[in-house]
């Protein structure tokens, strides 16, 4: 189909073009407890042509680009005439010009398929996942938590990005993702929802987390108090982590910076201010981590500094954004490390906290800075017990807590995240129970 | 105008039927859905310039078959069929699919389902919702020229908006349904767009959303016209607004914050496939009080004409109208084929997949509170002190508690009777959803819906949505 596409590309004498094509094979398995409700295997074969087009608006010199979908087995007929659409639609999008990174057939040498996964069937990924999945969940009393109903995913898929310029790049690309929801009926009814994604069959860690899962999901099945409305010292931990590093990820990309949404500067410390670079956080540094070989526009990835100690390194993005600052065209990032902090979490627990282990949605808003979400279960530590509570939400600002912020020693890796396991944050605003 | 038949399916369907007819030689239960979907979207931003590109999501021609043997459920989705590749498909699902489940730990069953459930009466037809312009007809040209003028004018409304954005996103969609007993074809088109301004004071942004929808063409998109002003306005208002004092209210709702409520907090614990897993509170609240009696709920293919409505599911049932709250007593939940089965209970017409390469779920489609009777200007006077809620952001479900969480980007304060002017943002709505609905103590006398994003399951799993009602009054905890 790429040799067809090719050709009616010539015909129609579109001159720059970027050629994705994806296959996807994909075995899943959907239970409700530990009972198999349906299986599916899916194959799904596409093409995404990217055509761009130069022309001038008075003075003003433009490339637009528009995207073709292209199905296999498509006729000529219907071929062409679905490029020659794109390709007119691309004279209407007025971009001002920017130039494709020359991207020839460069070697990733740090792109490191999935080793287990590439060896086993579909059917024996699924039987090792499946076991690490319902591994740990043994209980039968009435207050004991268990596995309320899951999917599992194994997903293979193999890329091909072919560019007008001669770029002629694959790789194959595997993961496990999925998710669970553990309940635990006694003495409340409860649960808590967790997903997962990895690069390879890693089993242990999903056991891992579905045995914490079971342990904070007991606990809440005991919280029965909101934390009275307040200020606190919070501490957030488990998978909610990668969502606060969000503010960092967004602002330095080349999109945010040059549509004016932030002002960050490479040079620049973004995390400290004269006014709180005495609060005494932990100055972050963050790496950028390629997670495939080649960006949709055959930018060869790799791994990048993006903040160290708190200043900007890099600001990354895709070409046309790129082009206009007159930064490295480096593709776009979504997995990240961070490196680990100063303080344990048993230091973090010395004074009175609130710990948040479950929200029902943790969200971080970019443009304002505003973080937040509704507490599932928090564990509150005043000084002389620590309590399970539930209710309530978080609401707080990048902007107050970022100077103070400490980060754990303690480090984890899931979902495109690596690093500290744990933020602690002074001052947070959290809506609960009008004690 | 009718919206056409796919040209695509009508040459597949020989192919279809034919391997339809060897699957029933061999399960006890066979279905192909297929589905032949264009969806555009389009944007212009001052600042990111232009937009065209297929909805990665939305777009597709695909196949699903479904089959039950010996009560095991098991699909298989593809997109590439021809005379060749009947015999490979068959293989597919004899062998691979099916010996899946062979080597699953001990630990494990299988569910076993009644086929009868899922197959329904005889029935047979091909219907196309109507449109007035077809955003095809009006071009990229046309559509980007609409976007960008609608830019032009955000940008100029006041320095202190940084950027722009002008959004318009369709799909044309014709979907094929066919099982031992079934023949159906739909051909639907719905239109969606927005006006985005952005304004900024120091590091922070603020931004304002307002968007329109149809079940149509691109003649929706006239009316993103009028949301200039407001945006822009509500843009910059929102520079100088304040943080809330954590607290209970009385508020009253606009209607995109009612459909959120509606849809958020209590529509998705209606989700049937939710009671099968016991992870739904209002399986035991049938036949009770959950609403004030001012409260009337539907969700349904047909209950509003918006940007879920269709013929039939993606498990070939009949789009409906369910009454769900019946002034203020939960009568009635949503449900997929494969959840009526566990549950003994009929199919509603909410069997949804995101896309034929997905699972279908008990998804909402159409979801509203039925108009009351108040004045929306007699409902602020009744106000001494609370809040205006406004412009919807974000919403979570919690079923299993009924807890809310909800976001709205704007509180306009009451004092006395009237809007002070001072606004507070963000808003984070909490608490237990049946306190919520109880509370509603008016319900103004129109309603007002609308579907321009996409509802997920969970985190996943998006499929097209609308939600509205009446403008509501409710004592709410803010924070």
């Amino acid at each position: 189909m790429n040799t067809r596409i090719i050709e009616a590309l010539k015909k129609l004498e579109i001159k720059e073009y970027i050629i994705n094509e994806k296959v996807t094979e994909t075995a899943e398995l959907f239970f409700v407890k530990k009972s198999l409700d349906v299986r599916r295997m899916k194959d799904s074969h596409l093409y995404q042509v990217t055509l761009y087009r130069e022309f001038m608006q008075g003075e003003k010199k433009c490339k637009g680009n528009a995207v073709a979908t292209v199905y296999p087995g498509m006729g000529a007929e219907e071929l062409e005439k679905t490029l020659e659409t794109a390709y007119l639609a691309a004279s209407f999008v007025a971009n001002a010009w920017y130039e494709l990174p020359d991207c020839k057939n460069e070697p990733a040498p740090e792109y490191q398929p999935a080793e287990k996964l590439s060896k086993a069937s579909m059917e024996e990924s699924c039987r090792i996942m499946t076991e690490a999945l319902f591994a740990e969940d043994t209980g039968e009393a009435e207050d004991e938590p268990f596995i309320n109903s899951a999917e599992l995913f194994i997903v293979s898929e193999r890329v091909r990005i072919i560019t007008s310029a001669g770029a002629d790049l694959s790789y194959a690309k595997k993961k496990v993702n999925g998710e669970f929801v553990v309940q635990c009926k006694a003495p409340q009814d409860v649960e808590s929802y967790k997903d997962f994604e990895y690069k390879d069959l890693m089993a242990d860690e999903l056991r891992k987390k579905v045995k914490r899962t079971l342990e904070y999901t007991k606990a809440r099945a005991q919280a029965t108090l909101a934390p009275a409305a307040g200020k606190y010292n919070v501490i957030i931990s488990g998978g909610y982590m990668r969502t606060l590093f969000d503010y960092y990820l967004d602002r330095s990309s080349a999109f945010y910076v040059y549509a004016g949404y932030s002002s960050f500067k490479t040079g620049n410390n973004i995390q400290f201010t004269k006014e709180n670079e005495s609060y005494g956080g932990d100055p972050i540094s963050l790496t950028l981590k390629a997670d495939l070989p080649y960006s949709s526009e055959a930018i060869p990835m790799k791994d990048r500094v993006l903040m160290d100690k708190g200043e900007l390194k890099t600001i990354y993005g895709n070409a046309r954004f790129s082009y206009y600052l007159g930064t490295e065209p480096t593709g776009n990032y979504s997995d990240i490390s961070v490196e680990a902090g100063s303080l344990s979490m048993d230091e973090m627990k010395k004074e009175p906290y609130l710990h948040v282990v479950n929200f029902s949605d943790f969200q971080m808003d970019s443009l304002t800075g505003h973080f937040g979400g509704e507490i599932r279960l928090a564990f509150l530590y005043d000084g002389e017990k620590e309590i399970p509570v539930t209710g309530g939400s978080i609401n707080g600002s990048i902007f107050d807590v970022q100077g103070n912020m400490r980060l754990s020693c303690e480090m984890q890796e899931e979902n495109g995240y690596s690093g500290p396991f744990a933020v602690y944050m002074k001052g947070v605003n959290v809506a609960g129970s009008e004690a | 105008m009718k919206v056409k038949n796919s040209e695509y399916i009508a040459e597949k369907k020989p192919l279809l039927k034919a391997l339809l007819s060897r699957l029933l030689e061999k399960y006890e239960y066979a279905s192909i859905l297929a589905c032949d979907s264009k969806a555009m979207r389009y944007s212009v931003s001052k600042r990111a310039g232009s937009t065209i590109a297929p909805d990665g999501v939305m777009t597709e021609r695909g196949f699903c078959v479904k089959i039950v043997d010996k009560g095991e459920a098991a699909e298989y989705s593809f997109n590439e069929i021809d005379e060749d590749s009947l015999n490979s498909i068959l293989t597919k699902i004899d062998g691979e699919l099916l010996a899946l489940s062979k080597k699953l730990p001990d630990a494990v069953d299988e569910f076993k389902l009644d086929a009868g459930v899922l197959e329904g009466e005889s029935i047979s037809f091909n219907k196309s919702t109507d449109y007035e312009e077809d955003p095809e007809e009006l071009g990229d040209e046309g559509i980007l020229s609409l976007l960008q003028g609608i830019s032009d004018k955000i940008a100029a409304y006041d320095e202190r908006i940084i950027d722009t954005r002008a959004t318009c996103q369709y799909q044309k969609y014709s979907k094929l349904f066919l099982s031992r007993n079934k023949d159906l074809q739909e051909n639907i088109m719905w239109t969606c767009g927005a006006v985005i301004a952005m304004a900024s004071k120091g590091e922070e942004v603020q931004m304002s959303y307002k968007p329109v929808s149809c079940l149509g063409g691109s003649e929706i998109l006239k009316d993103l016209e009028n949301n200039i002003e407001p945006a822009c306005r509500t843009a910059i208002e929102l520079l100088d607004s304040e943080t809330i004092t954590p607290g209970e209210y009385d508020c009253i709702c606009e209607p995109d914050v009612t459909g959120m409520i509606v849809h958020e907090a209590f529509g998705h614990g209606v989700e049937m496939d939710m009671f099968v897993k016991d992870r739904a509170l209002a399986k035991e609240y049938i036949g009770k009080y959950v609403a004030s009696p001012l409260i009337t709920m539907h969700d349904g293919a047909a209950t509003i004409p918006q940007v879920a409505s269709f013929f039939f599911d993606d498990e070939g049932n009949i789009g409906t109208d369910t009454v769900i709250i019946d002034k203020g007593i939960l009568v009635s939940g949503i449900c997929d084929s494969q959840s009526a089965a566990h549950l003994g209970f009929h199919a509603t017409g909410n069997g949804r997949r995101e896309s034929c390469e997905r699972k279908a779920y008990t998804r909402m489609t159409n979801t509203i509170f039925e108009a009351g009777s108040s004045k929306v200007e007699d409902m602020i006077a009744s106000i001494d002190y609370g809040f205006m809620l406004c412009e919807a952001s974000s919403g979570m479900e919690d079923p299993k508690n009924w807890g809310i969480q909800c976001m709205v980007t704007i509180a306009r304060e009451i004092k006395d009777g009237k809007l002070t002017g001072k606004i507070f943002s963000p808003i984070v709505l909490t608490g237990y959803v049946p306190d919520l609905l109880k509370s509603i103590s008016m319900v103004s006398d129109e309603i007002k819906a609308g579907g321009s994003g996409a509802c997920g399951k969970g985190y996943k799993e998006w499929v097209k949505v609308s939600d509205g009602g009446p403008y509501i009054k409710a004592r709410i905890r803010l924070g």
